[in-house]
C-alpha cells in the first residue's frame, strides 16, 4: 500500500487514490474503473466536466465487493466516460502497459487491467460497452471476463450506452475471477434489468467445443496469428474440439454499435450541463442554454464531442429510421446468429485484440475510424449481451501480451470461469518486471 | 374551427414515478428529492407499477385499445428545471391510442393516445437576472391525452375539459386539489395551420386563451397574413397568447428507447384492471334501467356517486323506482353532505323508504324520520319542525295557489316560498330545507 502512490506516478493506473492506507480487518484490496460511484471517493468518469463530482451513493458492485470484505484502494483511469480503445483520452493520466511503459494499456479500462498486472493477488472492477474489458485484459496479459448483460447491477454505474455496458472483473489470478463474480451478481432491485437474470447454472462445466470465425483471421497481425495458431493446438490437447466456421453477420456488429452506443451516449451526456454537480464554474451571466453550450464545449474532451455529434445525428428527425431503428434490428439478427451457433458448440473463439499493444506514438497517428475499428472481435459478443473471456494467449517477439477471446451464450459464464482456471494450468503466464 | 387538448394529469400515487421519494407537497423547496429524481450520474429509474395501472384506468375510461407491450423512450432537450435533460416519456407503443370519449353523452371525441411520463422540477424566477429550480416536482408521474382536432370551439373544449376532469377524478380517485394537477395544450387552428398554446391552467383559462386565439387567428387571415406553426404561451393577467418559438415536431426531440426500464408486457395486468363507471355514464344508465328523467338522474350522480348508489339500493327495496327518485330527490338529497359526515349507515335509508312502501308509515312520518335519522336529530324536534315547516309552506301555498304552476314552469319562483318562510320563522329552517319541503308538497299535489 505504502508504494501505490509511487507506483502510480510511474503507470497512472489510478486517477484517484484512497487517503486511508490501512488494510487491517479487509479480507482483500480492490480498486474500481472510475465510472463506478463511490462514496468515499471522488468519481470523475476521466472527464473535466465531473471534477468534484463525489456520489452520495456506492455502486452495487463496489457496495457488494466492499460488503464481502474488501476494501477500494483507488479508481481506474479510463477514457472519458468508456470512449475509446487506449486509454488516451483521458483527462487525468493515461495508464502506461506493465510491459513496457511506452505502449498503451488497451481501452476503456485501461487502468483497471494495468492494475491486475502490475498489483500481485489484486483485483479490479472493469465496465464493458464494446469490448472495454478484454481489450486492456490482453493488452496487459491478465485475465478479464465481461458477463452476461445484466448479471451485475448497473446501480452506480456512469452511463456510456445503457443497453449495452456489462460490469465485469480483471485480475492475473483467474481464480479470482471465480471467486468475485458471484459476489457482484445477482439480482438488484436498484437496477430492473439485473432482474431477469437466472440462478447460475451447474458448476464445473468445461466448454468442449469451440467455433473460430474464419472472418476474425483476416486482419490479425502476424504475431497474433502465430500466438493464436499455437493455441489452438494447446485448446486440441486439452480435448477441446476447435473447428472454422463462417459467421458473416459479425461485420455488421461494428456499425450497428456505434450508432446505439453513441445514439445513448449522447443522451446520457445531455445531463452534464454545469449544474447540479462536478464543476459548477462557468459564466453565470449567460443566458441557460449559452452557459450550458459554454460549458460543455469548455469541459468535455475531444471524443466525447464527437461521439454526441454521432450521437445526435443517428437520432435525429429523418435519419432515425435509417441509423437507430436499423440498427436495433442488426442487433437482434446478431443474437440470433450467434444463438445457431452456439447450438452447434460451446463457444466461439477469436483472438482478443487484432495486434498487441500499440505505442502511444504510433497511437496519435490513429484516424478515429482506424482505433474504433481495432474492436471488431470484442464488439460483436457485447452488442449480443453475451458474456466474454480474455485470457492471456502468447507474447510477441518484444515480449507484449497477446489474449484470446472466448465467448458463450447468454448466461453461461460458469463454463468460461471453468476454462480460464484450467488454461492458467496448461499456459505459462507472465508477468511484468516492475520498477516503480 | 379545429382544437385538439393535450392534458397532463398528475396521477396520485404515493411516490415517485422512478424512485420512492414522497409527490406529497413539501414545506421546503428540494426536500422531497434523491439521485434518481435530481438525474445525479450513475442513478437509475425503477418504474413505479402503481403508476402503469393508473395509466391502463385512464386508457380504458377512455375506450383506448391498450396495448400488450409498452416501453419507454428518451426526449432529449437542454432546460435547467429538466435534470437528466432527458424526460422519461412514451413514444412508441404509448399505454393506450385510439380511443373515443363521448361528449355529454353525444359527441364523440376521438382520442388519438394516452401515455405515461415524469414531470419536470419547477422553474421559478426570482428579480430580472435569476432563477430558482425547485425539484421536489422532478419525476412525479403524469398521463398525457391527447385528443385528435375534434373539439369545434373553445367553450366546448371547456366543457370537454370539465366532464373529462370529472371523469378523470372519479377513475382514478384524484383528490379534488383545484386544478393544479392539471395542466393542458391547447392546438387551435382556424384556418390551415396551427398554434400550439402550452402549459394552461384551468377551465376558465383554457377558453380564454382558446377564444384570443381564435380571434388572433381570424384577425391574421382576414388581414391577408399567414399562420406560422408555432408555440405559444398564454399570459393569463393580460388575457392574450404570446409566441415562445417555432414549434418543433415531436419527431426533433431525437427520442431513442429508455434502455434503463426494460419492456412491460401488461396484457395481463390490464385485463384484472376493470374501470368504474364514470358519473356521466352513469346517470345514462339510471335514466335507462330506471325510466327516470335523464335531467334528475344526472342531478342526484351530479350531488354524489354515493346518493346515485343510494337511490339504486332505496329502488331495489321499495320495488318502485318513482318512489325510490321522489325521496332520493328530495329530502335524502337535501340531507346528504350531513349524513355523509357523520358517517352514517345506507340501510337505515333504505329501511325507512321501504316501510313506507310497504305501508307501514305515511309520507310525513317517512319524511320526518328520514330527517331524523340522517341528521342524527331527536325525531320529535325534527318532526316538529319539519311539520311545522310543512304546515307553513301549505297555508302560503293555499294562500297563493299560483306559485304551484309557477313553480312547474320556473323552479326559481321556490325563492317566494323561500322568503316566506325565512320571514315567518325569523330563518329556523335552511333554505335547502324549505325547498326540498315545497318540491315535496307540491310533488304531492300532482
Amino acid at each position: 500500500m505504502a508504494s501505490l502512490p509511487k507506483l502510480n506516478e510511474k503507470y497512472s493506473m489510478f486517477s484517484c487514490i484512497t487517503d486511508d492506507l490501512e488494510t487491517k480487518g479487509f479480507r482483500f484490496l480492490f480498486s474500481a474503473k472510475d465510472n463506478l460511484t463511490s462514496k468515499d471517493m471522488e468519481t470523475r468518469c476521466g472527464s473535466r466536466i465531473l471534477e468534484g463530482y463525489r456520489p452520495v451513493f456506492d455502486a452495487t458492485a463496489i457496495d457488494r465487493m466492499r460488503k464481502a470484505g474488501g476494501k477500494l484502494i483507488g479508481k481506474n483511469s479510463m477514457d472519458e466516460f468508456g470512449f475509446g480503445t487506449f486509454s488516451t483520452n483521458s483527462a487525468f493520466g493515461v495508464p502506461k502497459n506493465p510491459f513496457d511503459p511506452e505502449r498503451s494499456c488497451g481501452g476503456s479500462s485501461g487502468g483497471s487491467a494495468c492494475a491486475a498486472a502490475l498489483i500481485d493477488g489484486h483485483i479490479s472492477l472493469g465496465v464493458s460497452t464494446g469490448g472495454s474489458i478484454c481489450c486492456p485484459a490482453s493488452f496487459c496479459g491478465v485475465y478479464g471476463i465481461a458477463p452476461t448483460y445484466g448479471r451485475v447491477s448497473r446501480y452506480g454505474l456512469i452511463d456510456y450506452g445503457n443497453s449495452l455496458d456489462k460490469i465485469g472483473l480483471i485480475s492475473s489470478d483467474p481464480n479470482k475471477l471465480t471467486e468475485f463474480l458471484p459476489v457482484i451478481s445477482g439480482k438488484d432491485p436498484k437496477d430492473p434489468t439485473s432482474c431477469a437474470q437466472p440462478e447460475p447454472g451447474p458448476k464445473g462445466r468445461k466448454i468442449r467445443s469451440a467455433a473460430v470465425p474464419k472472418e476474425a483471421l483476416e486482419s490479425i497481425s502476424k504475431d497474433v496469428r502465430s500466438s493464436f495458431e499455437s493455441s489452438l493446438e494447446t485448446l486440441k490437447s486439452m480435448g477441446v474440439d476447435v473447428k472454422l466456421t463462417e459467421m458473416p453477420f459479425l461485420k455488421y456488429a461494428m456499425p450497428a454499435y456505434y450508432v446505439l452506443a453513441s445514439s445513448e451516449a449522447s443522451t446520457n451526456l445531455a445531463r452534464y450541463v454545469g449544474m447540479r454537480y462536478g464543476r459548477q464554474d462557468g459564466d453565470l451571466t449567460l443566458k441557460f442554454d449559452d452557459y450550458f453550450a459554454s460549458f460543455r464545449s469548455e469541459y468535455f474532451g475531444d471524443e466525447a464531442k464527437r461521439r454526441i455529434l454521432l450521437g445526435t445525428y443517428a437520432r435525429m428527425a429523418g435519419f432515425r429510421d435509417r441509423y437507430y431503428a436499423k440498427a436495433l434490428k442488426v442487433r437482434l439478427h446478431v443474437i440470433s446468429s450467434y444463438k445457431k451457433v452456439f447450438a452447434g458448440c460451446d463457444a466461439v473463439l477469436t483472438p482478443t485484440m487484432p495486434f498487441a499493444a500499440p505505442r502511444f506514438d504510433e497511437i496519435s497517428k490513429m484516424a478515429p475510424v482506424e482505433s474504433y475499428s481495432a474492436d471488431y472481435l470484442t464488439v460483436p459478443p457485447n452488442l449480443a449481451g453475451m458474456p466474454q473471456l480474455s485470457v492471456p494467449c502468447g507474447y510477441d517477439g518484444g515480449g507484449m501480451p497477446i489474449g484470446m477471446q472466448l465467448v458463450t451464450d447468454h448466461w453461461a459464464e460458469d463454463p468460461l470461469l471453468t476454462f480460464a482456471a484450467d488454461w492458467e494450468s496448461v499456459f505459462e503466464t507472465r508477468r511484468p518486471e516492475v520498477s516503480p | 374551427m379545429k382544437i385538439g387538448l393535450e392534458v397532463h394529469v398528475q396521477l396520485p400515487t404515493a411516490s415517485k414515478m422512478f424512485c420512492s421519494c414522497p409527490t406529497a407537497d413539501a414545506d421546503t423547496p428540494n426536500t422531497h428529492v434523491c439521485p434518481t429524481c435530481l438525474g445525479m450520474p450513475g442513478s437509475r429509474p425503477v418504474m413505479n407499477r402503481k403508476a402503469m395501472e393508473y395509466g391502463i384506468m385512464l386508457a380504458k375510461m377512455l375506450n383506448c385499445e391498450v396495448s400488450d407491450t409498452v416501453w419507454f423512450s428518451r426526449k432529449t432537450y437542454f432546460y435547467p428545471d429538466m435534470s437528466k435533460s432527458v424526460q422519461i416519456t412514451q413514444y412508441d407503443n404509448p399505454v393506450g391510442s385510439g380511443g373515443v370519449y363521448s361528449l355529454g353523452g353525444k359527441k364523440p371525441i376521438r382520442i388519438t393516445r394516452i401515455h405515461l411520463e415524469e414531470d419536470p422540477g419547477k422553474t421559478k424566477r426570482v428579480g430580472d437576472q435569476s432563477s430558482l429550480i425547485d425539484y421536489n416536482r422532478s419525476g412525479i408521474p403524469l398521463a398525457e391525452i391527447v385528443t385528435e382536432p375534434d373539439l369545434s370551439s373553445p367553450a366546448e373544449a371547456r366543457e370537454f375539459l370539465k366532464q373529462l376532469i370529472a371523469d378523470i377524478r372519479h377513475t382514478i380517485d384524484l383528490p379534488d386539489g383545484g386544478e393544479r394537477s392539471i395542466r393542458c395544450d391547447c392546438n387551435i387552428s382556424v384556418g390551415k395551420e396551427r398554434c400550439e398554446v402550452k402549459n394552461v391552467t384551468g377551465l376558465r383559462n383554457v377558453e380564454r386563451a382558446l377564444t384570443f386565439e381564435a380571434v388572433r387567428q381570424t384577425k391574421v387571415l382576414k388581414a391577408g397574413g399567414k399562420i406560422d406553426r408555432e408555440t405559444r404561451r398564454f399570459d393569463e393577467e393580460r388575457g392574450v397568447t404570446v409566441s415562445v418559438r417555432k414549434k418543433e415536431l415531436e419527431s426533433d426531440y431525437g427520442y431513442i428507447d429508455e434502455p434503463d426500464l426494460g419492456i412491460f408486457r401488461i396484457g395481463e395486468l390490464a385485463k384484472s384492471i376493470s374501470v368504474k363507471e364514470s358519473p356521466l355514464e352513469m346517470s345514462v344508465r339510471l335514466s335507462r334501467e330506471y325510466g327516470i328523467d335523464s335531467k334528475a338522474a344526472q342531478q342526484i350522480v351530479s350531488t354524489s356517486v354515493d346518493l346515485a348508489k343510494a337511490f339504486e339500493k332505496i329502488a331495489a327495496a321499495a320495488g318502485s323506482a318513482q318512489t325510490a327518485m321522489s325521496w332520493t330527490a328530495g329530502v335524502i338529497s337535501a340531507n346528504w353532505k350531513t349524513f355523509e359526515t357523520g358517517g352514517g349507515d345506507i340501510e337505515g335509508i333504505v329501511g325507512i323508504v321501504k316501510r313506507f312502501s310497504d305501508g307501514e308509515i305515511t309520507d310525513v312520518e317517512t319524511g320526518m324520520e328520514l330527517k331524523a335519522y340522517m341528521t342524527g336529530t331527536d325525531i320529535r324536534t325534527a318532526g316538529d319542525r319539519s311539520s311545522g315547516l310543512d304546515q307553513i309552506i301549505e297555508d302560503y301555498l293555499s294562500a297563493h295557489p299560483e306559485i304551484i304552476s309557477e313553480i312547474r314552469k320556473n323552479g326559481k319562483a321556490v325563492n317566494r316560498i323561500i322568503g316566506h318562510v325565512m320571514e315567518e320563522t325569523r330563518g329556523m329552517h335552511s333554505s335547502s330545507d324549505i325547498v326540498s319541503a315545497a318540491k315535496r308538497i307540491i310533488d304531492s299535489k300532482i
